[in-house]
């Protein structure tokens, strides 16, 4: 991130730019960086998280259905990390008997028996549920089968 | 049946398999996956196992045999992209469209069943004249020779199978099978053409079915089983027959059913002395059990 032609500084998640503003020497632009960085977690605290440190982990990311398979039946393993502490929630789109909550922690883990045959969506949600932090999928593969048709025989005392 | 006969099937089904023939794609049974499919379809590279338990039995024409009780019938079939197993008659689909495939089927012939309880056809149940039970492994007839009764020498009535095309239609719910099939091991040279049509009758309770059909056997396979040396010498014939059907669902693995089947041994077969009676009828109610499908 550039602004003008003055110095400039990066954090991570959060950006901050100083711009050279006349009649201020270079120990003020020090300390305003510095107070940049001070006051940056408390600034991140007030607009909430935004998800942009969050990582989402499920494994497995993909069931595959062969045969005669109808559905997927597995345990499911989530994980999730953070750089810094999170009040969140992990919700499974159009599954909302599933929800485990965590609060003021940098990482979780939880672990699911589930059975979908289709798509799953997993989220990381804030708190209040309304905004989406992180999300991932994990995929219903159905083995490409071919079909054909049974012999008819009408002529066999069985069929 | 030789080790000759057998290599002969063998390298024939495996010509056939190898053989590069047009298949045309079915529409029918080409839905997208999870698309609902009809049960006239199935995965290639399936296999299908079933047994059917119950009570049953028919009747043996041949004079002093007894009537066959049906107790385990086990129904198997495999169907790759071309050839395909239906319990003993194996094939290769050369055309398969919506509503008409062309095959080569090879089915064994289906009349040593009453000479031979031990004949695997006695297991499963196949053509219009199989049976199943157990008992003695070779029956030996006594003929009716004018007012006096002669013991007929045994003559041995060895396995064979006929192969030839098979055409299967549907035409709106109406299933219909025509095969002309020639006899493959040498036994007899004989023909056989085996025609059929599968009606349904609609929904009360249960799937009814009603099935009719013919089959004609000439003269060599007629002689072969039913034949008389210097007393009996038949020729071709066409054997008529009916079944009604009836099947439900219970569960996903268990099928409930019952039939009767009822056959008309032509003329050229009533006639021989070693047969009592011009119908074979079977009946069977029972469980279906589907062991892997």
């Amino acid at each position: 991130m550039r602004h003008g032609g003055g110095n400039y500084i990066v954090q991570h998640g959060v950006g901050i730019a100083l711009t050279r503003i006349p009649g201020v020497g270079r120990f003020m632009a020090c300390s305003l960086a510095l107070l940049g960085l001070w006051m940056a977690p408390f600034a991140y605290a007030a607009l909430g998280p935004t998800g942009e440190n969050i990582q989402l982990q499920i494994s497995p990311r993909i069931c595959t259905l062969t045969g005669n398979d109808k559905q997927c039946e597995t345990p499911v393993h989530a994980q999730w990390r953070s750089s810094h502490e999170e009040s969140l929630c992990l919700v499974i789109v159009a599954r909302p008997d599933v929800k485990r909550c965590w609060e003021h922690y940098a990482e979780g883990t939880y672990t699911i028996q589930l059975t979908f045959a289709e798509d799953l969506t997993f989220q990381l949600r804030d708190l209040s549920l309304e905004h989406v932090l992180a999300s991932e999928a994990l995929r219903v593969i159905r083995e490409a089968l071919r079909y054909r048709h049974k012999r008819r025989q009408p002529w066999n005392i069985f069929d | 049946m030789g080790w000759r006969a057998i290599g002969h099937i063998a390298a024939v089904l495996g010509l056939l398999c190898c053989m590069d023939v047009a298949f045309a794609e079915d529409d029918g049974c080409a839905a997208a996956p999870g698309a609902a499919r009809s049960d006239d379809c199935v995965a290639v590279g399936g296999w299908n196992l079933s047994v059917a338990l119950g009570a049953g039995i028919r009747t043996n024409p041949v004079v002093h045999s007894k009537d066959i009780p049906l107790v385990v019938v086990p129904q198997f079939s495999y169907y790759g992209k071309r050839f395909f197993i239906d319990n003993l008659d194996p094939g290769v689909t050369l055309f398969e469209g919506d509503e008409n495939t062309l095959s080569l089927i090879a089915s064994p012939g289906y009349d040593r069943v009453f000479f031979y309880r031990s004949d695997l056809q006695n297991f499963f149940l196949g053509g219009a004249t199989s049976v199943a039970g157990g008992g003695q492994t070779a029956l030996v007839p006594v003929a009716r020779t004018g007012e006096t009764f002669r013991q007929i020498p045994e003559s041995p009535r060895k396995i064979t199978y006929l192969a030839g095309p098979e055409w299967t239609f549907k035409y709106a719910a109406v299933s219909g099978q025509l095969d002309y099939l020639h006899e493959i091991t040498g036994r007899n040279h004989g023909d056989e053409i085996r025609g059929a049509l599968g009606i349904p009758l609609g929904r009360l309770g249960g799937t009814w079915t009603a099935n009719v059909g013919v089959t004609w056997k000439s003269a060599g396979i007629v002689n072969y089983y039913y034949g008389v040396p210097d007393l009996y010498n038949a020729g071709s014939v066409l054997n008529p027959f009916a079944k009604i059907g009836y099947s439900r669902s219970l569960s996903s693995k268990w099928k409930l059913e019952a039939f009767v089947h009822c056959e008309r041994l032509g003329n050229a077969i009533a006639d021989s002395p070693i047969i009592r009676a011009h119908y074979v009828t079977t009946a069977f109610v029972g469980a279906t059990y589907v062991i892997h499908k």
